[in-house]
C-alpha cells in the first residue's frame, strides 16, 4: 500500500469541473511523473494531491489520513512544494528564504534552533547554493533560482516532494541541472517525487513512473516501460512518435514526431 | 540564516533613527509659539524645570508629541502588515480607503450619534475602527474571485473607489453639520493632529500596546505569506484565515490612529519601504525600523506645518502629502518599471 492515494477526486475551479471521479496512487520512493498536453488537468492534479487545491469529491490520504482535514503544518513536514515559477518579495536574501523551510516546525517568533541551522546549511551544500546564501534572490538566474526553491524545499525535511514544471524557464543545460538534482535527491534520501513535466523525453529519462492525462482523465500510470507506447502518444498528445533506445541512458525515447492530424502543414502558406 | 552584517546594520540604522527621531522630538517641543531654550527642555524633562515651562511641556506639548509618536508608528506598522498580507507595494490604509471609512464612520456617529463630551475621546477609536473594519471587509468582499481567492490588484482598484466615494459621502453629510462640526471634519479629513490631550493618550496606548507587539509575534508568518500563495500554503500557514486577522489587527492599528490624527495617508507607504531599503523584507529586522521611521515622519511633519508659516498652521497630513504623493508615484514607476 503506498503512503499517497486519491479515491473518486472530483477537483474543479469554481463550477468548472476540471477532474472527475478519478483514482490516483503515487509510489513511495519514486520519481513520478505527470504528462499530458495543455489544460489536460496535469497541475490541478498536482495541486490537489498536496492539498494547493481544494477538492469536490473524494479523499486524499497520506499514511491514512485525509490531508483536507490534517492540520496544514503537519503536512508541511511530510510533503514539500515546488509552484511554478514563484515570485519572492524584493531584497529577500537566498539564506532567509530557505530558512522558511522550517516554518512547520517552528512556534511563535520563528528564532531558529541549531537543528533548524544544520538543516538549511545541509539544503543550501545539497543544491550547491553555499556560496549564495547571503545574496538577493531576485539577483540570480533562472537556475540558480530554481535551485533555491528546491533548497527550501529540501529545509522542510519531507519524504514527499511535489514540483509543479520546474524546468520550465531554463536552458537545456540548466533544465538538466535541476533534474539530475532531482534524481539524486530520489536515490540518495529515498524522497518521493511527483512532478508535472512538458518535455516527454525527459520525464522518460528521470521518472520511475508515469501518469499520463487528457481532459482530465487519466489515461495510463505505471511504470514507464509497461505504460509507453507509440498508440499511447498517439492519443494523448496527437503525435506519431518513433519509439527508439536511447544510448545513453537505455531507456525509451520518442523520435521523428510529427502530428497525427496535420492539419496545420495542409495550410497553404503564401 | 540572516546575515550577521544585516543584524549588525539593522542595530546601527535603529540607534540613528533613534537620535533622529529625539532631536525632531526636541526641535518640535521647543519651537512654537512660546520658544523653550534646550536647557530649559532638558531640565523640564528630568523634572528639575520651572512651574511654567512644566506646565508647558507637561500639559500641552508633550501629550499631543506623544499622541503623534504613536500615531506615526501606528500607521506605519498598519502601512507594512498591509502590504505584506496583499502582497502590493501600493497599499496602505490611505490608499486603500480605510481611513476614509474610519472617517466616514465618525462623521455618521457625529450625526446621528448622542455625542458625550466625557466619554467622546473613548468611543472614537472604537467607531472609527468599525467603519475601517467594514470598509476593508467592504474590499475583501468585492476582491474576492471564486477560485482564485483575493486580488491585490482588485482590491487596490476597490479602495481607491471606496476611498473617494466615502470622502464624498463624508463631505455631503457636513451640510447636516454644524459650523463646529464641520470644521471638525474638514480639519480631519486633512490630517490635522487634534487629540493633543492626556486622555487621547490614554485612549489611544492600549490599542498600541496590544496590536504592535501581536504584529511582532506575528512576523514570522508575515515572511511566509509575503513569499507568494501557494508556498505559504504549502508551508503549512492557513493563507485566508491569517490574512484577515492580521488584516482586522492592522486596520484597527491604522483607524485608531486616524481617529485622534485625522486622516493622514502615506506614513504607512514611506515608512516600510524606508526601512526595508535598509534591512530588506524581513519582518523581524524591517518593522522595528518602520516604527521609527513613520514617528520621525509624523513628528517633522507636523512640526513643519506647525512652523512654517508666519501665521496659522498647516495640517500634518498635508506636510505628509507633499512628500508622500510624489513618493507614491515613484513606487508605482518603480513598479511598473520591474
Amino acid at each position: 500500500m503506498n503512503r499517497l492515494t486519491g479515491r473518486n477526486l472530483t477537483i474543479a475551479y469554481g463550477n468548472k469541473v476540471i477532474i472527475e471521479d478519478l483514482d490516483i496512487e503515487i509510489p513511495d520512493k519514486k520519481i513520478t511523473s505527470i504528462i499530458g498536453p495543455n489544460g489536460c488537468g496535469k497541475s490541478t492534479l498536482l495541486k490537489a494531491l498536496c492539498r494547493l487545491l481544494p477538492i469536490k469529491k473524494g479523499k486524499i490520504a497520506l499514511d491514512g489520513t485525509d490531508i483536507n482535514k490534517s492540520a496544514s503544518k503537519e503536512i508541511a513536514k511530510k510533503i514539500a512544494i515546488l509552484p511554478q515559477s514563484p515570485e519572492v518579495a524584493d531584497g529577500l536574501t537566498v539564506g532567509e528564504l530557505v530558512s522558511y523551510g522550517r516554518y512547520p516546525y517552528q512556534k511563535g517568533f520563528g528564532r531558529l534552533v541549531p537543528e533548524d541551522v544544520e538543516v538549511i546549511d545541509w539544503a543550501l551544500q545539497v543544491t550547491g547554493i553555499t556560496e549564495f546564501k547571503h545574496r538577493i534572490i531576485n539577483d540570480l538566474s533562472g537556475g540558480q533560482k530554481q535551485r533555491v526553491w528546491i533548497a527550501m524545499a529540501l529545509a522542510q525535511k519531507t519524504d514527499i516532494i511535489f514540483l509543479d514544471e520546474p524546468t520550465t524557464f531554463l536552458d537545456i543545460a540548466h533544465q538538466l541541472e535541476i533534474l539530475e538534482l532531482i534524481k539524486e535527491l530520489n536515490q540518495k534520501q529515498q524522497t518521493t517525487i511527483v512532478m508535472v513535466l512538458h518535455d516527454i523525453n525527459q520525464a522518460i529519462r528521470f521518472s520511475d513512473y508515469m501518469i499520463t492525462m487528457k481532459d482530465g482523465e487519466v489515461i495510463t500510470q505505471g511504470n514507464i516501460p509497461e505504460v509507453l507506447s507509440s498508440q499511447l502518444l498517439a492519443e494523448v498528445f496527437q503525435i506519431d512518435a518513433e519509439l527508439m533506445q536511447d544510448k545513453l541512458t537505455g531507456k525509451p525515447m520518442i523520435a521523428n514526431y510529427q502530428l497525427v492530424n496535420r492539419k496545420y502543414s495542409k495550410v497553404e502558406i503564401k | 540564516m540572516i546575515d550577521s552584517k544585516l543584524k549588525r546594520k539593522q542595530i546601527i540604522v535603529c540607534l540613528v533613527l533613534t537620535v533622529l527621531l529625539f532631536l525632531a522630538v526636541t526641535w518640535s517641543i521647543t519651537s512654537g509659539e512660546y520658544k523653550m531654550d534646550l536647557s530649559a527642555y532638558l531640565k523640564t524633562l528630568i523634572g528639575q524645570g520651572e512651574f511654567k515651562d512644566n506646565l508647558i511641556l507637561m500639559e500641552f506639548r508633550m501629550p499631543r508629541m506623544l499622541i503623534t509618536l504613536l500615531a506615526g508608528m501606528a500607521l506605519s506598522m498598519s502601512g507594512a502588515i498591509i502590504q505584506s498580507i496583499t502582497k502590493n507595494p501600493l497599499a496602505e490604509s490611505g490608499i486603500l480607503g480605510i481611513n476614509a471609512g474610519g472617517g466616514f464612520a465618525i462623521a455618521v456617529f457625529i450625526v446621528i450619534g448622542q455625542v458625550n463630551p466625557n466619554t467622546f475621546i473613548y468611543v472614537l477609536p472604537l467607531i472609527s475602527a468599525a467603519g475601517g473594519i467594514l470598509t476593508a471587509l467592504l474590499i475583501f468582499l468585492f476582491s474576492y474571485n471564486k477560485g482564485k481567492g483575493i486580488s491585490p490588484v482588485n482590491m487596490v482598484l476597490i479602495g481607491v473607489g471606496l476611498s473617494a466615494a466615502l470622502s464624498g459621502g463624508s463631505i455631503t453629510m457636513m451640510r447636516k453639520f454644524n459650523e463646529d462640526q464641520a470644521e471638525f471634519i474638514a480639519a480631519w479629513m486633512a490630517g490635522n493632529i487634534w487629540g493633543d490631550e492626556w486622555p487621547f493618550v490614554l485612549a489611544f496606548l492600549p490599542w498600541i500596546l496590544i496590536i504592535i507587539p501581536f504584529l511582532f509575534f506575528k512576523s514570522n508568518s508575515l515572511n511566509i505569506i509575503n513569499t507568494n500563495d501557494q508556498t505559504a500554503k504549502s508551508l503549512g500557514v492557513n493563507l485566508d484565515k491569517e490574512r484577515l486577522i492580521l488584516l482586522i489587527a492592522s486596520v484597527i492599528l491604522s483607524s485608531v490612529a486616524v481617529a485622534v490624527v485625522g486622516s493622514i495617508g502615506f506614513i504607512g507607504l514611506m515608512g516600510p519601504h524606508i526601512a526595508k531599503s535598509f534591512v530588506g523584507p524581513r519582518h523581524q529586522l524591517f518593522l522595528p525600523i518602520a516604527l521609527l521611521t513613520g514617528a520621525f515622519l509624523l513628528v517633522v511633519a507636523d512640526t513643519v506645518g506647525q512652523t512654517v508659516l508666519p501665521i496659522g498652521t498647516i495640517p500634518a497630513g498635508i506636510v505628509v502629502a507633499i512628500i508622500g504623493a510624489p513618493y507614491f508615484l515613484y513606487l508605482m514607476y518603480k513598479t511598473n518599471a520591474v
